[in-house]
């Protein structure tokens, strides 16, 4: 009885507390909250042991109608002309995301030999074309810039990939992910990989991945407050890049940044309303990472349908709801991290 | 030709006579000149904080639709935009792509009275014309004057009562320096926000402007005419400020409300596509290639994101142009400016709110108990 009582107070005192959204669309225990709550979605991750760098490699074996928005400035993508409504190819089978910068892309060829091998893609005659377009982080900042994710890494990644809760912070694609560099490396945060779903009343899932690597801060959109970024000098804390930009610090010209993610549905889009989901989904960026889509980060959103819940899909929802869902993954691509030396995480703080 | 002289001596005389110098019949007029008469602008915290930016409001009799013209000194400078909602009315926005040829724009107009509204711009156009303004093309001046409009033709009588040509000619006429008039007022008059909620739950929106300015002389600023589907919100807090509200007054949330999967259910889902729709423009007095402007605007529309909840939705038209007057000699780094765009935009989106005054069932931020 005490027990009973005991948890409907826990309950109702979570329910109380705006951004606890990010506890109850993520991180449950013994619920995947994750990109691979979506049936027919698994997500595989291998991190390079050389230095910190990965792969991140997401499958959807059945195929998704995908689209995507890039609206960061300094983009390294592959395949992603396709993915406009306006071009043939309407499903896809996977997506790379990695880091390596524009060396990272060649991760998406391990996918294809991966997938090709298990027939999977597109019939082309009595072969089959997998289509896998990628993204990549730049991280060579990151220990020795000579080792970088290849095909190997995506192979291996795809080998990994399974429909269990995806493994957040600081693996595959997310391993040499930072955040908060407007005062350089030497105050910025460790950052990684976050994902987070939301199950609606009549079974709709919306879903999201993110790999974080902004040269903004993370801030939880609930409450305004900052969550990983430029540390402060000489004291504990943030500097708050909204601050320093006032202030006038230097010219924002750092390259190490991009944040890419994916956001699934299982909903039946069109591939008109796939990229109009990725458009939206971007307001998540926007709402969680400040300053955002600069000349020196090349954010990108994958956006996938895999049409298990057919009928109508109702945009507004789906569309407003993954906004909300991206940021949540952000904030826990942060608060999930680990430190690595000079670069500490969220739980490495305090 | 005697008013194009009038109003360049009138700009120059702008320090002592402030406000003033519109002589048109506005129903809603601009800042009394307490308001408008400063020697320096370094008080004025609107868009026309940024040097070489005028801006002019017109509300048609009935005060429930109007049109609002931003309009640029001399010869124009480069402009951009960002269109990222599902439900636009926008005029001249292709020639804003910066693989096309023209990167000089004169004026931009933002319109109530939803397509029919487009027209305002014509009458931009004509009194730009007249005072020899535009792109030259030896024969005559060809203004450049790209637009987007707003639907509230359900506010008043506005279903048949859309601002036109004379609206966007009295607009740039009154068009000065002062401080931007913000609240129920030219293409703010009939917008609303917080639509998600069903008939009646909604408030009142309007136009809403800030600037930042950075110690080296840099000035970031924005306008808008906020007519979102969705929740105003403050991004210092994630507080809703104005939305959709609950029988007992209170907000609803929209950010609840979609999670209820309330939406989905509703047999004629509020909002309907194309009833809504937030317009405005991000400026700054800094040098940019029509490139960056374009990097200016997409940044700015992260104001959006960041204000509105949801935005970008498919019934919004949500668009957002961007300005560089090139008046500040200063180092320009388009991710700073972009970034404080976005912030000036925010900031916009609240004063809208909180400067609207209601309307007969549509309340605004100031009408709400405390």
């Amino acid at each position: 009885m005490k027990l009973w009582m005991f948890a409907v107070l826990a309950l109702a005192a979570t329910a109380e507390l705006a951004p606890k959204r990010q506890q109850r669309e993520g991180g449950r225990p013994g619920v995947n909250n994750t990109l691979t709550a979506i049936p027919g979605i698994k997500v595989g991750h291998h991190t390079l042991t050389e230095r910190p760098t990965g792969c991140t490699v997401v499958l959807i074996e059945g195929g998704a109608t995908a689209s995507v928005d890039v609206r960061g400035a300094a983009p390294a993508t592959r395949d992603t002309d396709l993915l406009n409504p306006a071009k043939m190819v309407e499903q896809i089978q996977g997506i790379a995301l990695s880091g390596g910068s524009t060396f990272g892309l060649s991760t998406a060829d391990g996918v294809l030999k991966y997938l090709e091998e298990k027939n999977v893609g597109i019939a082309y005659g009595r072969r089959r074309i997998p289509i896998v377009p990628g993204a990549s982080i730049f991280d060579l900042g990151v220990g020795d810039a000579s080792v970088r994710p290849t095909a190997d890494c995506g192979y291996r990644a795809a080998q990994a990939a399974t429909d269990a809760a995806v493994v957040e912070g600081s693996v595959g694609a997310g391993t040499g992910a930072t955040l908060g560099k407007l005062g350089g490396m030497e105050r910025a945060m460790k950052s990684g990989v976050g994902s987070a779903a939301i199950v609606m009343p009549d079974g709709v899932i919306i879903a999201a991945l993110v790999v974080v690597n902004p040269v903004g801060d993370v801030i939880d959109p609930a409450t305004g407050k900052i969550v990983a970024g430029v540390r402060a000098e000489g004291r504990p804390g943030f500097a708050d890049a909204r601050v320093m930009m006032r202030s006038g610090v230097p010219r924002v010209n750092r390259g190490d940044n991009s944040t890419i993610g994916v956001i699934a549905t299982n909903a039946t889009l069109t591939k008109a309303q796939a990229s109009y989901l990725a458009q939206m989904t971007d307001d998540g960026y926007a709402r969680a990472i400040w300053p955002i889509h600069t000349m020196v980060d090349g954010d990108t959103v994958f956006a996938i349908a895999t049409g298990g819940k057919p009928g109508a899909p109702d945009m507004m929802t789906i569309g407003a709801l993954a906004a909300d869902v991206m940021a949540t993954a952000v904030v826990r691509a942060a608060t999930q991290a680990t430190g690595l030396p000079n670069l500490p995480a969220v739980r490495d703080l305090k | 030709m005697k008013r194009y002289a009038l109003s360049l001596v009138c700009a120059a005389c702008l320090s002592t006579d402030g406000g003033l110098r519109s002589t048109s019949n506005v129903v809603q007029a601009f800042r009394p000149a307490t308001a408008g008469a400063q020697s320096d602008t370094s008080s004025n915290t609107t868009l026309t904080a940024v040097d070489g930016i005028k801006v002019g409001s017109f509300t048609l009799p009935g005060g429930t639709t109007g049109c609002t013209v931003i309009l640029v000194d001399g010869e124009g400078v480069p402009g951009g935009v960002s269109q990222r909602g599902g439900a636009p009315g926008t005029r001249e926005t292709d020639l804003l792509n910066p693989l096309n040829m023209v990167d000089k724009v004169n004026a931009v107009v933002l319109s109530g009275g939803s397509a029919f509204g487009l027209d305002t711009a014509t009458g931009t156009v004509k009194w730009l014309e007249e005072h020899h303004i535009g792109w030259d093309v030896r024969v005559t001046r060809v203004p450049i004057v790209p637009a987007a409009i707003l639907f509230d033709l359900p506010i008043g009588n506005n279903a048949r009562n859309h601002p036109g040509p004379d609206c966007g000619y009295k607009a740039v006429e009154s068009a000065t320096t002062a401080p931007v008039t913000m609240g129920t007022v030219g293409a703010g008059a009939g917008a609303t926000v917080g639509k998600m909620g069903g008939a009646g739950t909604s408030m009142k929106g309007g136009l809403g402007s800030a600037a930042l300015r950075m110690p080296n002389g840099l000035v970031v600023a924005a306008i808008v005419a906020v007519n979102a589907a969705g929740d105003i919100l403050d991004p210092d807090t994630g507080k809703v400020i104005a939305g959709a509200r609950k029988a007992d007054g209170t907000f609803a949330d929209a950010r609840t409300l979609l999670r209820s999967g309330a939406l989905a259910q509703r047999r004629a889902p509020a909002p309907r596509a194309v009833e809504n729709t937030t317009i405005g423009l991000v400026a700054t007095n800094a040098k940019l290639t029509k490139a960056e402007v374009s990097r200016m605007a997409l940044m700015g529309d992260d104001g959006y994101a960041r204000a509105i909840f949801p935005s970008h939705t498919m019934g919004d038209g949500d668009t957002v142009f961007s300005l560089a007057t090139g008046k500040w000699d200063g180092q320009a780094d388009v991710s700073l400016i972009g970034a404080l765009a976005a912030d000036a935009m925010a900031r916009a989106l609240v004063q809208a709110v909180t400067q609207a005054t209601g309307l007969p069932n549509i309340p605004a931020v100031r009408d709400l108990k405390k």
